[in-house]
């Protein structure tokens, strides 16, 4: 086909039917004499032809329909989606706040954090204190919220040190390999921790949590210097932190606090 | 469906365009006028990306509800039933990936014995269909472009202008397009057809 005198241009032309009349007069012509370009011309053709069992499983499928029902059955759709500004705006609406969520990741924090807190405070009225018994009024003293705050602030206190825990262990973890790898994913964990740690700040101010404070400002300390590597951490500086978590011996502090801390102060 | 192109090849663009406007002032006679028109066509378009009648059926809905929410934003010098299959094919290729990675999910979570091995498993399992599945799967492998050009062309029975338009490449690239995707076809199939080279 190539040594040949038709080009693309023309076997292009020819596939799709449109020759103009000279030239599809001279293709007839060359086809006669090249038995390439025959076999070729031949073997496109069936490679068509295949298309046929495709093209008769479509127009199975376009019998197998109603036609006459559909149009109806959409305009219903359109219409009552239309029709209803009152619901149908609303629903747009709820829509646009989903996307809105998966775009700040903020936000979504944010929201994490209310369900998570709101399960606390469901735990926290379950679980201690005397409950108002049936048929009195309902009744929150001031010792109650007190008591169901102080539980708020030891769960999250709780799993605010937790996660502070597999974030050491993870750098613990590559400084002993010596490879520096998993900082990047460290420092992004350590940023996301002390965020978490300003809205902790408040709950920790109670003296209850005056151990748990100073470990938590310990460790925020910690990863503070964290977050602020960026791409690759120097192994010595690595080994640096790793030092310093081993002097105060930081972990098991943070195990002690927490072991504390889930007994209930 | 002859009778109905028929019809369809009937409303110039001026019809289509009073009836567009019709439709955004809320005329649902006008709303189902188009869609008589144009659903048969619409339905092959998103059967010949998707292959499943009713995910097929779901995108000439979802096709129609956009052009019912859309309708103003249709600019009249331009070919009506380009910008509609246009949408179409959109409409296909966002579902047929969404079912693609369902599909891959449920595939990953099955043990391998389970997975089908042919990709086009809903014909028969006669000979016949040996070579319709091969087929099918090598306009599968066709390059993007290469592959619409070629569906639009053979299972749409879409003239090369129309192709164009809802492609939105020239003619020409349209032609080019068509001749690289037979010739790769002819190349991968050429063992299944039994011809001799």
């Amino acid at each position: 086909m190539n040594k040949c005198k038709l080009n693309r241009d023309d076997w292009a032309a020819f596939l799709s039917g449109d020759l103009e009349e000279e030239r599809r007069k001279a293709m007839a012509e060359h086809l006669e004499k090249c038995p390439d370009c025959r076999a070729e011309a031949d073997a496109m053709r069936r490679v068509l032809e295949k298309t046929e069992a495709v093209k008769a499983e479509i127009r199975e499928a376009v019998a197998s329909v109603n036609w006459e029902a559909l149009p109806a059955t959409i305009a219903d759709r359109a219409f009552a989606a239309s029709r209803k500004p009152e619901r149908a705006l609303p629903a747009a609406r709820s829509l646009g706040w989903l996307s809105a969520l998966r775009m700040k990741p903020a936000l979504a924090g944010l929201t994490a954090g209310l369900v998570v807190g709101a399960a606390a405070m469901y735990f926290a009225l379950k679980a201690p204190g005397p409950r108002p018994g049936p048929g009195t009024e309902y009744f929150a003293s001031g010792e109650f919220l007190d008591k169901a705050e102080l539980e708020m602030a030891r769960r999250n206190t709780l799993d605010y040190l937790e996660k502070s825990q597999y974030v050491l262990l993870d750098v613990f973890e590559s400084a002993g390999e010596g490879a520096t790898a998993p900082t990047a994913f460290s420092s992004a964990q350590a940023r996301d921790l002390l965020s978490r740690k300003k809205y902790l700040n408040a709950q920790l101010e109670r003296f209850q949590m005056a151990k748990a404070k100073a470990i938590c400002d310990q460790i925020e300390m910690l990863f503070l210097e964290l977050s602020q590597i960026s791409g690759e951490l120097p192994a010595a500086e690595l080994r640096k932190i790793r030092g310093f978590v081993e002097e105060r011996q930081l972990l098991l502090k943070i195990n002690l606090v927490r072991k504390e801390l889930e007994r209930g102060i | 469906m002859d009778e109905r192109k028929a019809t369809g090849t009937m409303a110039g663009p001026v019809e289509i365009a009073a009836l567009l406007e019709r439709i955004q002032d809320g005329d649902r006679e006008a709303f189902m006028t188009i869609i008589r028109l144009y659903q048969q066509k619409v339905f092959v378009m998103a059967y010949s990306i998707l292959r499943n009648r009713e995910d097929a059926l779901d995108a000439v809905q979802e096709t129609f509800l956009r052009l019912y929410q859309k309708a103003g934003l249709y600019k009249t010098g331009n070919s009506f039933q380009g910008w509609l299959l246009q949408m179409a094919k959109n409409i296909s290729i966002d579902s047929y990936r969404k079912h693609q990675m369902k599909r891959r999910e449920w595939e990953t979570s099955k043990p391998l014995e389970e997975i089908p091995v042919a990709v086009e498993d809903r014909a028969s399992d006669s000979a016949a269909s040996d070579l319709r599945s091969a087929f099918a799967r090598s306009v599968e492998k066709l390059a993007k472009r290469q592959k619409m050009v070629f569906v639009m062309r053979h299972y749409n029975e879409l003239q090369f202008n129309e192709i164009s338009e809802a492609m939105r490449i020239s003619v020409g690239t349209a032609k080019s397009l068509h001749f690289k995707a037979v010739q790769n076809l002819r190349k991968w199939l050429t063992p299944d057809l039994g011809m001799q080279r």
